[in-house]
């Protein structure tokens, strides 16, 4: 075979496994088993990219089963070439299963503290980042590329203008909705990144034709509220989750420091915030001083708040009945329940400021905030995860960007890939 | 206000029962007070009291200069001023009334005490000063040029008031005619030298070579020259600035050492050039200082010279502090060491080979030492293609070294068994890092060759160490030609692919059919290594799918391959899924 030619047959290859098509023809693999596991305990050779091996067999149209408490949250997919091949370049761990072996497991799971949940429709994944922001910038777009799955860019132009019909979930980028640039506009005064993120939501303000930042932000987050009354999925960590709330909150009442809108923070402003409108949040105190870059006492870890910071712990998994509420259990499927805590500009949230209704899916043993949290509102369900980098506990400005081909078994990214999938799972199951 | 007038009639007149000098003393002090305080008219008023009593009282005049202009009534200081000339001729009433008028904008005052204070004493520089620095503090820097001029003709001297001009002509951002007067400045008071060096630091790049031009201009002075040769040093250009230097040292003088030992010290950067320079400095100087400070100083030259990776001018160094009985002796032990080195590094190997002869017989030295200079001398004469020489050199040394020394001999020689048998000896641990992996590659290319023998392969392998890539290249195949049949032939191959891959865009073709070869023929661990070095070189000509296609390949035919996780993360930065590290 000449080079060109050899080449060809690899490009082909190359491009039919690349191409969501790879997976058009999924039929049984000859005399091969009926079924693979995709084993999620520590069997696993690559926790992360497993999300993405399921998530493309949704996308091309079969069915897949998220087998909850059963090895880790393993998926049950069926056999084939294409979703073999998937998994070797991707190094994740497939286990073929006979027909007989699919039976045992699923008296397994019904006889256990288990239950399988089919996965039927690869969701439109939108991810609110601003346009300047690197890849790697954000947890979940870098958990969402490592695994393959696909996701579009949107910001306040967009979420204000065509709205964010069309998409099944929602992640917000650490972004803060008070309008304040997380309040490192004086902190890091001078720094060109500070200047460029300003410059951004200037020109987007100017372009929406609002009065400031902050009226900007509000309306964002109220279009964002909107979407997951009528039935979408929002997943938010760090700042977002903390300052969405705040922003709804606010609805009429100034919050922002001056350099954000022009004028002082109104001094009345705790009394006069609406809770009626938040997702997750309560009875919260506003900081009103803009040099400190914390918004509230929602957070209990206060990381820029000098004397008020809180060391870093772990945080538990809570165990939930599978077969009575998926939903949550789906949520915190992992191979390891207890996860080493890491910071965010938002770490945690004090159980004192949460509403009542909130499930808490995640918290530290003893201490006065939890850390993972869940909710409906309307139709849709919202997923507040706080910290920024499950892998950068102490995420400090400038450092290198997180590298997740040297952490494949992140047990922090794969409750964020968890609540990609989650709205993949059949509409009837998710009631609980 | 009211309250401010009431509060000091109490206090000046308890200042006016005082007596003399204890009374203005304790004025002035509480007219800073006030001063600090912001409260400038009782200040004011306080200094004028104390006026009234001794109107030369000079704290008290500075004090009103200081106080009047913020209350908007600096005229006010006129007649005080008139009436302290009048008592006194101190050079400070004189100067602050030369302020005073041209603050006022009484010029012609301004001119005629400057020009009475000049006449009573011809070669002082201060009216000039006082009456140009008042003028230029009232942006009225023609008008200051012109009196430093009048007062240059009028003292007699082209050097006078040169610091002035070049101060003003810096202030108004005429870089070169401030450079020139301090050239100047220096030549009349060397002194003066690290003031223009730190003033002109600051020229602006575009303007430094024309500069640099202009003070080294063939009827520029000596100080100009030198001048000029620490500003190079400071604008990133050690090596021009050297060559300036160098010029102006002859005949040696006293003053010639002073200005080496500034031009090395500001050479103290960590660039190349600035070490050569420091370098070249310091060994001049050494010739001019008394033992032991000259051997110290010469030992100081050569450190910054090998720095520098002069190894010449280093070795020079080296060569007269070994022969220098002045010097104490572990200068002199590290000095025979160093220059050793140095020849080794600069391919005088026979020369190198009698000094370390020299460092043997010396009891001085340590084992360690010798042994290190020994291996190394080895490994250049391998180098060097002349093997005879380098087993001498290695003798009958049984250390782990030289076993690993001894098996790129072999190996060289063509004789793989025993270059095998040499290299296990030695272990995966014996020299550096580098030399220990690359021993540990070569090792595992020998593993895969059944031939006990092949003389090709140690010349591919030599003309590699040698640095001549194109030589090793057709060497390597040459050898994997012979090897026919012998499953080590694709990893000889997959080694002149991956040389030819290293060797730019001229030899990308050559490499690819190299990998093309391996990956066809090959099943065994030589194929995946070859289709990975061939994604990379995919990636490197911009054809990340072509890349991806060979990555998926190789993971998908080769599960079980070593590479597969370099692969995957290959696959990985391609595709655009992990940050690039």
């Amino acid at each position: 075979m000449r080079r060109r030619e050899f080449v060809g047959t690899l490009g082909g290859v190359g491009s039919w496994v690349l191409g969501m098509e790879a997976f058009g023809s999924l039929r049984p693999f000859g005399s091969a088993a009926a079924s693979l596991l995709i084993p999620m305990d520590e069997v696993q050779s690559d926790h992360l990219k497993a999300y993405g091996v399921a998530y493309r067999v949704i996308q091309a149209g079969a069915k897949v089963e998220w087998l909850l408490n059963y090895r880790g949250g393993a998926f049950l997919l069926p056999d084939g070439p294409a979703i073999r091949r998937d998994a070797a370049l991707n190094g994740v761990t497939a286990e073929p299963l006979d027909d007989s072996s699919v039976g045992a497991v699923r008296g397994e799971i019904e006889g256990s503290n288990a239950d399988a949940i089919p996965l039927e429709k690869a969701p439109k994944v939108a991810v609110y980042v601003p346009p300047n922001a690197q890849p790697w910038d954000d947890a979940v777009t870098m958990a969402m590329q490592y695994a393959g799955i696909p996701f579009e860019k949107l910001w306040d132009p967009e979420v204000l203008g065509t709205g964010l019909k069309g998409y099944d979930w929602i992640h917000l980028h650490h972004e803060d909705f008070t309008g304040q640039y997380s309040k490192f506009f004086l902190i890091y005064a001078g720094q060109p990144w500070v200047a460029e993120m300003a410059q951004f939501n200037e020109a987007a303000r100017r372009r929406l034709g609002l009065a400031n930042v902050p009226e900007m932000k509000k309306a964002v987050a109220r279009t964002i509220r909107e979407y997951v009354a009528n039935g979408g999925f929002l997943f938010a960590m760090c700042t977002a989750t903390e300052t969405i709330d705040l922003a709804l909150a606010a609805h009429d009442v100034d919050i922002a420091a001056t350099y954000a809108d022009g004028s002082p923070m109104d001094p009345a402003a705790d009394g006069k915030l609406d809770w009626t409108q938040t997702f997750a949040f309560t009875g919260a105190h506003l900081e009103a001083d803009p040099q400190i870059a914390s918004f509230s006492d929602i957070d209990g870890h206060q990381v820029n708040a000098g004397p008020r910071r809180q060391p870093l712990g772990a945080f538990k998994l809570f165990n939930f009945s599978a077969k009575i509420d998926p939903v949550p259990t789906m949520l915190v499927q992992n191979h390891r329940d207890v996860i080493p805590d890491f910071y965010g500009l938002t770490t945690s949230f004090l159980r004192t400021r949460l509403k009542t209704g909130v499930t808490v899916l995640a918290d530290e043993a003893g201490a006065p905030w939890v850390k993972y949290i869940h909710g409906d509102l309307g139709k849709g369900t919202w997923s507040f995860f706080g910290g920024h980098d499950p892998e950068d506990p102490q995420h400090q400005i400038g450092d290198p960007p997180t590298d997740l081909s040297l952490h494949p078994h992140s047990p922090g990214y794969r409750l964020i890939l968890n609540n990609v999938l989650f709205p993949a799972a059949k509409k009837r199951e998710l009631k609980t | 206000m009211l309250r401010t007038r009431r509060s000091l009639v109490p206090l000046v007149l308890g200042v006016l029962f005082l007596p003399g000098s204890r009374l203005a003393g304790q004025a002035i002090s509480q007219g800073f007070e006030l001063e600090r305080q912001g409260r400038l008219e009782p200040a004011a008023a306080l200094y004028t009291s104390v006026l009234r009593a001794d109107p030369a009282n000079i704290p008290a005049l500075l004090g009103l200069e200081r106080v009047l202009p913020g209350l908007g009534r600096l005229r006010d200081l006129a007649p005080l001023v008139q009436a302290a000339l009048a008592a006194d001729s101190d050079a400070a009433i004189r100067g602050l009334a030369i302020r005073t008028w041209t603050a006022i904008g009484e010029t012609d005052s301004a001119a005629a005490t400057a020009r009475r204070w000049a006449a009573g004493d011809p070669q002082d520089p201060a009216p000039w000063r006082e009456w140009a620095i008042a003028l230029e503090d009232h942006q009225r820097f023609d008008e200051a040029r012109n009196v430093l001029i009048e007062g240059r003709h009028a003292m007699g001297r082209q050097d006078a008031l040169a610091i002035e001009q070049a101060e003003l002509a810096q202030r108004s951002g005429d870089w070169l005619a401030a450079a020139l007067e301090w050239a100047a400045a220096v030549a009349a008071a060397p002194a003066q030298r690290d003031n223009a060096v730190a003033q002109l630091e600051d020229v602006p790049f575009d303007q430094q070579d024309r500069i640099a031009r202009a003070l080294t201009v063939p009827t520029a002075t000596v100080a100009a020259r030198r001048l000029a040769a620490e500003l190079l040093v400071q604008w990133g250009q050690p090596e021009r600035g050297w060559d300036v230097l160098v010029p102006t040292l002859d005949p040696p003088t006293p003053e010639g050492a002073q200005v080496l030992r500034r031009f090395a010290e500001s050479a103290r950067g960590t660039t190349p050039g600035t070490q050569r320079v420091r370098g070249l400095a310091l060994a001049r100087l050494a010739d001019l200082l008394p033992e032991p400070l000259g051997s110290q100083t010469r030992a100081e030259a050569a450190r910054a010279l090998l720095d520098a990776g002069d190894r010449i001018a280093a070795r020079a160094v080296l060569a007269r502090l070994a022969d220098d009985p002045a010097a104490a002796p572990d200068v002199q032990a590290l000095a025979h060491t160093a220059l050793v080195e140095a020849l080794i590094d600069d391919g005088q190997l026979d020369s190198a080979t009698a000094s370390l002869e020299r460092v043997d017989r010396d009891p001085r030295s340590s084992g360690s030492d010798r042994e290190r200079l020994r291996h190394a001398l080895v490994e250049a004469w391998m180098r060097s293609g002349r093997l005879d020489r380098a087993e001498a050199a290695l003798g009958a040394d049984s250390s782990v070294e030289s076993s690993a020394l001894r098996g790129w001999l072999r190996l060289y020689r063509g004789d793989l068994k025993l270059a095998l048998d040499a290299f296990r000896s030695a272990g995966p641990y014996a020299g550096d890092r580098e030399s220990a992996t690359a021993r540990t590659a070569a090792l595992a290319l020998l593993e895969q060759i059944n031939a006990e023998r092949s003389p090709e392969l140690g010349a591919a392998m030599l003309a590699l160490v040698r640095g001549d890539s194109s030589a090793a290249i057709s060497g390597l195949r040459r050898a994997a030609d012979r090897l026919k049949g012998d499953r080590g032939r694709p990893d000889v191959l997959l080694l002149a692919g991956q040389v030819a891959s290293r060797m730019g865009e001229s030899q990308q073709g050559t490499a690819i059919d190299l990998f093309e070869e391996v990956v066809r023929s090959d099943s065994g661990a030589a194929a995946p290594a070859a289709e990975l070095e061939w994604s990379r070189l995919l990636v490197r000509q911009a054809k990340p799918r072509d890349a991806i296609a060979h990555l998926e390949h190789l993971i998908l035919t080769y599960p079980m391959s070593a590479v597969v996780p370099d692969a995957r993360r290959e696959l990985e930065r391609t595709k655009g899924a992990i940050p690039r590290s």
